[in-house]
């Protein structure tokens, strides 16, 4: 199934064509040195390589409203109250509502790191299919299991959200409300009813992963792989330069923050 | 229960990094020691696809509702796999709901996966009862509830309020921190009733998805 995150993959950027190892180590680099910045002077040129990147994706600007609804929100729901009740130096005061300094530097700080940081992600994830980042991460030295383990759940992900919505509904048509008012007893049995829909849910799940497993074990999984000359993919100046020149800004907004 | 990008200094999230390499080194070396660990992966990915859809539904708790954390039903049916599996659905929950962060990842998977392997071990004291009835299995899964999602509003109120604010008062950190924990009292008693009828619900139906 084709997620939100894997639906601008087939557009044919720079940054698309960023072979995913590379464009990881690069981006990713970029995502820790922007999450050091504590220099309030190094915001507008986070904010500015941060627009250029995504300028160089070419994702649609939809694309990153849509990723940042639910995140800003709750990151505003955290920090908009910093400025009231961090600091000292008063900058505006009002009664006895004040608005600090200290507070509103800290706010701008985190909301303008979680943004470019949010942003470099989208542009890892949506520009690469989902299965090459994982095969990057591990060619980067992610152990099996966890590849593993993505890459199965990501497939049964959507899925058994599909079953768990039908199963809701069949519930409701059976006539299995959701109590409207605080009464113990009430509550408690739909309490116990969610226990058996989820429990259900999980031995639906453990079946389908025997039947997986039995498919699996058949085209050869858990088998040694056959040994085979190492093919690596020809090296372009663009990913080697690419790589290089996101370290480079990397290393300056590192060392920028610590002088 | 999520902590953003952006909001903990660097050296926070290094170290939540560092922490969660040592508990998935840990996790994995369990694992391995298993002699059906091959057959074990589908298994518990599948099962972390389920918890993952799961974490979606809601209890009503009139005027409002609440979705339930489920990390100590995760530690008492995925066992060892317990600490990747959060790993896993922490990746898909910034991925997907933008819940978390990408630089969070780590801070977030000590969060809510030291919880989940303390459920898990507290469960497993069940075997000490002889004959390990159905109302010890009640009773160890309710505590697990319990100190998975306990833990977890520990550390990430803890988290939050000394590392964002920039200069925060200590005693209004300490009150804040206190406030914040007691009001997740009913959920911690909601999530340990939800676990206990879970795993109830499972031992009847369905014995071999809970680990021995």
């Amino acid at each position: 199934m084709l997620h939100e995150i894997d639906r601008y993959v087939h557009l044919n950027s720079w940054m698309h064509r960023w072979r995913p190892r590379p464009k990881l180590v690069g981006l990713g680099t970029l995502i820790f040195a922007f999450a050091m910045v504590e220099d309030l002077r190094l915001v507008p040129a986070m904010l500015g390589v941060t627009a250029v990147l995504y300028t160089i994706a070419t994702l649609p600007l939809s694309f990153l409203l849509h990723q940042l609804r639910y995140p800003g929100f709750f990151i505003l729901g955290v920090v908009l109250l910093l400025p009231l009740v961090s600091g000292e130096t008063i900058l505006w005061q009002w009664g006895p509502i004040a608005l600090h300094s200290e507070g509103v530097s800290a706010m701008v700080l985190i909301v303008c790191r979680f943004f470019s940081i949010l942003t470099l992600g989208l542009i890892i994830l949506g520009t690469s299919p989902f299965s090459a980042t994982i095969k990057a991460m591990r060619s980067l030295g992610l152990p099996h299991v966890l590849a593993d383990m993505m890459l199965l759940s990501y497939r049964y992900l959507f899925e058994f959200a599909q079953m768990l919505t039908t199963m809701q509904q069949a519930m409701k048509l059976r006539g299995f409300k959701a109590p409207s008012r605080l009464a113990l007893r009430e509550l408690m049995s739909h309490l116990r009813r969610l226990a058996s829909l989820m429990g259900t849910l999980l031995i639906r799940s453990y079946e389908q992963s025997l039947r997986s497993y039995q498919a699996m074990g058949l085209r050869g999984y858990g088998a040694a792989a056959p040994h085979s000359p190492g093919q690596s993919p020809p090296s372009s100046l663009w990913n080697g330069s690419a790589l290089i020149v996101m370290l480079m800004v990397s290393a300056g907004f590192v060392l920028s923050d610590f002088l | 229960m999520h902590i953003s990008d952006g909001l903990l200094p660097a050296k926070v999230c290094i170290t939540g990094y560092a922490i969660t390499g040592g508990l998935t080194w840990y996790s994995l070396r369990q694992i391995d020691r298993r002699s059906t660990s091959t057959e074990d992966i589908p298994k518990a990915s599948l099962l972390t696809a389920a918890f993952f859809a799961a974490s979606a539904i809601r209890f009503p708790l009139p005027p409002g509702s609440l979705h339930l954390v489920l990390n100590g039903a995760l530690g008492v049916v995925l066992d060892c796999y317990a600490f990747p599996a959060v790993l896993v659905g922490l990746f898909f929950q910034a991925l997907v709901f933008g819940h978390g962060g990408l630089t969070t990842l780590g801070i977030n998977a000590v969060i809510m996966g030291v919880p989940a392997l303390l459920a898990s071990f507290i469960f497993k004291l069940r075997r000490l009862i002889k004959g390990q009835s159905s109302r010890a299995t009640f009773v160890f899964s309710f505590l697990a509830g319990v100190s998975g999602v306990g833990l977890s509003a520990l550390l990430f109120f803890s988290l939050v309020i000394t590392m964002v604010p920039a200069e925060l008062d200590a005693s209004l950190e300490q009150t804040a921190a206190l406030v914040l924990l007691l009001s997740h009292g009913p959920l911690m008693l909601l999530e340990g009733l939800f676990t206990a009828m879970l795993v109830s619900f499972l031992a009847r139906m369905k014995p071999e998805v809970i680990p021995e």
